[in-house]
């Protein structure tokens, strides 16, 4: 009896000694979701008796930036329970809380004369912390959209983790005009649209303007001679220079190299195309590949080491990379339709590429090993992509269909969510998006 | 053997008999038709081949059928490219009714009765419906989840769970606490780009003011620290509570009722809720490489003690990136425990502390 009884006790006491947990609970997370990320913005508080309006506007400009990218959600201002009238002050969690506000933007702006400081801290509502320090930015009124730009660029930084593309510009051709009499000229805008400066006239037809790395030149060409030339713009002096090529050649689709010296480009000869590298400074040219088929659109990778070019060498147009100083280049794309205008990702892990397939044109991106190929959009005509300077947006232009067709640009994010026109007073197409201003 | 020749003799003999007036293989005559024809010569049906006199009068044909009024909801009507790039609202030209064919001319009247033998009636039969549901095409959706959810009604609060509003009944012996209706948020389980549905695309875009061109801006200033400021107050309240908690629970460990370990189910629901409030879109490319290993001390009541969530370790990206991934994981620690995890409170020494592991290799933009 009593051997019974021990056995049945140990039968119960083995097993919870065995299922016991040893330390804490543990559990994997492997599945999020992936939603906008609710944030509170409040107008800046007005330190000086006029600055309540200039408030006011650098918060909904530094709103439209983050809720520009997808990634966040502005909560209305009349959900607000607290109300930020002190910059100084404590901040009440609870009540943002309460909204579901999850990161909070608290500002202050002083203008003076001309002149304007704006100061802001980041909350990260829940955890009750302050995400990074306090900043400020000084300048003058006419220049308040960069700074709103600036501010919106370190709140979406610290809570990314990426950098900014906010206070950037891009370089385009504004179109005008019917399809059949289209009038085009250079213009420079703010990466949203604002502040649009022509560079050019609409005398002659201009093309592909391509920024420098660091946003000082842009290159294009321009048909002003009757042949296609390549010419360099200082975009602070708008002065320009010509890129001397021999006579009845046609040279377009440049761009430069990240050494800023450098120039890529596609001379036609006859009935062939192949691409070069000219020194800017001393104008001294080199062949890069030599194929009697046609190359064109080059693109260097953010290291300068590798091309990336369009090419129907194999019979229709597809994509190759070859090393920057030439030689034998290697087809990465492999699916079905043509590809071209590729354009390498500032951060070097992706290429994008517009492609034609089934009457259809997509703007994708690729692996630079033409993996992982990824349609974004899908349109009667898409063409011209251009990178933001983080490599997480690209812009390009969409045309419409028939007579009255206009060109329009468009942004994207690389997931393919988000797309969204590009607020511009006329037609756009050929977009370059410059680096971050300093 | 003759013996036998004579009763097969007989036997096939008497077979054959009965075939043929026993009856058997009669049968009623197969019903046919007869038709009356009637000859005719081969001018006559040259004459009938010719196409026949222009008819004096026109004939009226069938009123075309107004065409059909369409639903004008935008989610439903694909958009053409060109609407993203209209400057005003442009009525959109009114639908061409497609023409209606001429009808062809009227055959000649046949002279043969041309009457189809009558079908019989099929009887109904039982269709198997497939097992297989048709795939869900999927849809743009702002939130992706694991699981997909259809859009809540528009009345209806977005809330973690799905509950039905409860309105006081006065005439009622026990009146109902009011409550709103709440349902999960509308989630896609993939994300779908445009060239994927093609009629997701935008619907407006709207032409901007023009701006007057403004000379370049000056660059703003170096970034420098804020004008002294008194550094921001925590949520004080909320520490309270929780080191008071903390406190009345760590001086009661003893009593800390340790039960069986948590079951499958009840894990899988902790794990559900904190990956419902785990977001990773704005998280960057090198944050969604890193997997962070995260602790936190719960109260009794299945809530976690804020100031407790800790990283304890991470792999894959760098220090920033893995403070971005902590912090995203702090939020959905936080954020989901309004009423608590909903652990049960006799097991509380099995879940006391807590180590989460977010690993977004799933997560990744593919």
């Amino acid at each position: 009896m009593m051997v019974r009884v021990l056995c049945l006790l140990m039968a119960l006491i083995i097993p919870a000694a065995t299922l016991a947990q040893d330390g804490p609970l543990r559990i994997e997370i492997t599945e999020g979701v992936i939603e906008p990320l609710p944030v509170a913005i409040p107008d800046l508080v007005a330190e000086t008796p006029g600055s309540a309006e200039m408030g006011a506007q650098l918060a909904r400009v530094i709103a439209a930036d983050l809720t520009g990218t997808g990634l966040f959600r502005e909560l209305p201002g009349n959900a607000f329970i607290s109300q930020v009238t002190d910059f100084a002050a404590p901040v009440q969690y609870a009540d943002w809380k309460a909204i579901n506000a999850q990161a909070l933007v608290t500002g202050a702006v002083n203008v003076q004369g001309n002149q304007i400081t704006v100061k802001f801290r980041l909350y990260d509502v829940f955890s009750g912390t302050e995400l990074g320090e306090g900043l400020q930015f000084a300048g003058t009124t006419d220049g308040w959209r960069r700074i709103a730009h600036k501010v919106a660029d370190v709140v979406y930084s610290r809570i990314t983790g990426e950098g900014g593309y906010f206070d950037s510009r891009v370089v385009f051709v504004s179109e005008t005009g019917p399809k059949d009499n289209r009038r085009k000229r250079l213009a420079v805008m703010d990466y949203d649209g604002a502040n649009v400066q022509y560079l050019t006239g609409s005398e002659a037809i201009v093309l592909a303007p391509r920024f420098s790395a660091n946003g000082d030149r842009v290159l294009y060409t321009s048909y002003e001679t009757g042949f296609p030339k390549i010419y360099v713009l200082d975009v602070g002096s708008v002065q320009r220079r010509v890129l001397e090529s021999q006579q009845g050649t046609m040279s377009f689709a440049p761009r430069f190299a990240p050494n800023g010296r450098t120039v890529v480009y596609s001379l036609s000869q006859g009935a062939n195309t192949d691409i070069y590298a000219m020194d800017i400074a001393t104008g001294a040219a080199r062949r890069l590949t030599s194929a009697p088929s046609i190359e064109t659109a080059p693109s260097f990778s953010p290291d300068g080491a590798q091309i990336v070019f369009e090419s129907d060498r194999s019979g229709s147009q597809q994509l190759y990379v070859m090393p920057a100083e030439g030689g034998e280049a290697r087809r990465i794309s492999f699916g079905e339709g043509r590809y071209g205008t590729p354009v390498w990702s500032p951060r070097g892990d992706l290429i994008a590429f517009t492609k034609q397939s089934k009457g259809r044109f997509h703007i994708g991106v690729m692996r630079t090993d033409g993996s992982e190929e990824r349609l974004l959009t899908a349109s009667f005509l898409d063409e011209g992509p251009t990178w933001s300077p983080n490599g997480r947006v690209i812009m390009f232009a969409r045309e419409t269909q028939g007579a009255a067709g206009r060109s329009t640009l468009y942004s994207v994010d690389i997931t393919g969510r988000n797309l969204r026109p590009v607020r511009t007073p006329d037609g756009g197409s050929d977009p370059s998006w410059g680096p971050l201003q300093r | 053997m003759h013996v036998g020749q004579v009763i097969s003799g007989i036997g096939h003999a008497g077979l054959i008999g009965w075939v043929l007036f026993g009856g058997t293989f009669q049968a009623e005559p197969l019903p046919f038709e007869v038709t009356e024809v009637s000859v005719i010569s081969t001018d006559a049906f040259n004459a009938l081949l010719a196409p026949g006199p222009a008819p004096a009068t026109e004939v009226a044909l069938p009123a075309v059928p107004d065409v059909p009024q369409v639903d004008p909801a935008p989610v439903e009507t694909p958009v053409p490219d060109d609407a993203v790039v209209t400057e005003a609202p442009v009525p959109a030209p009114a639908p061409e009714v497609e023409t209606v064919p001429e009808a062809p001319p009227a055959p000649p009247e046949p002279e043969i009765a041309d009457t189809a033998p009558e079908q019989p009636q099929p009887q109904e039969q039982a269709v198997l419906v497939p097992e297989v549901a048709p795939r869900p095409i999927p849809r743009p959706s702002e939130r992706i989840a694991p699981e997909a959810v259809a859009p809540p009604e528009p009345e209806v609060v977005p809330g973690e769970v799905e509950q039905e509003a409860v309105t006081a009944d006065e005439g009622a012996d026990t009146p109902a606490e009011e409550q709103e209706a709440t349902a999960p948020e509308e989630a896609a389980t993939e994300i779908v780009t445009e060239a994927e549905e093609p009629s997701g695309g935008p619907t407006e875009s709207l032409r901007p003011p023009s701006r007057r061109p403004s000379p370049p801006v000056q660059t703003a200033e170096p970034a420098a620290p804020a004008t002294p400021t008194p550094a921001p107050v925590p949520d004080t309240a909320s520490d309270v509570e929780d080191a008071l908690r903390a406190a009345l629970e760590g001086g009661g460990a003893a009593e800390v009722p340790q039960g069986p370990p948590l079951s499958a189910g009840e894990k899988d629901a902790l794990r559900v809720a904190v990956s419902n409030c785990w977001n990773v879109g704005s998280l960057s490319s090198e944050a969604l490489q890193t997997t962070v290993v995260v602790a936190v001390d719960m109260t009794q009541d299945a809530k976690p003690i804020t100031a407790s969530i800790r990283m304890l370790s991470s792999s894959g990206g760098s220090a920033a990136a893995a403070n971005q991934a902590f912090e995203a994981a702090r939020r959905a620690i936080i954020r989901c425990t309004r009423d608590g995890y909903g652990l049960p409170v006799e097991k509380y020494g099995q879940w006391k502390e807590i180590e989460m592991t977010f690993n977004p290799e799933r997560m990744r933009i593919k």
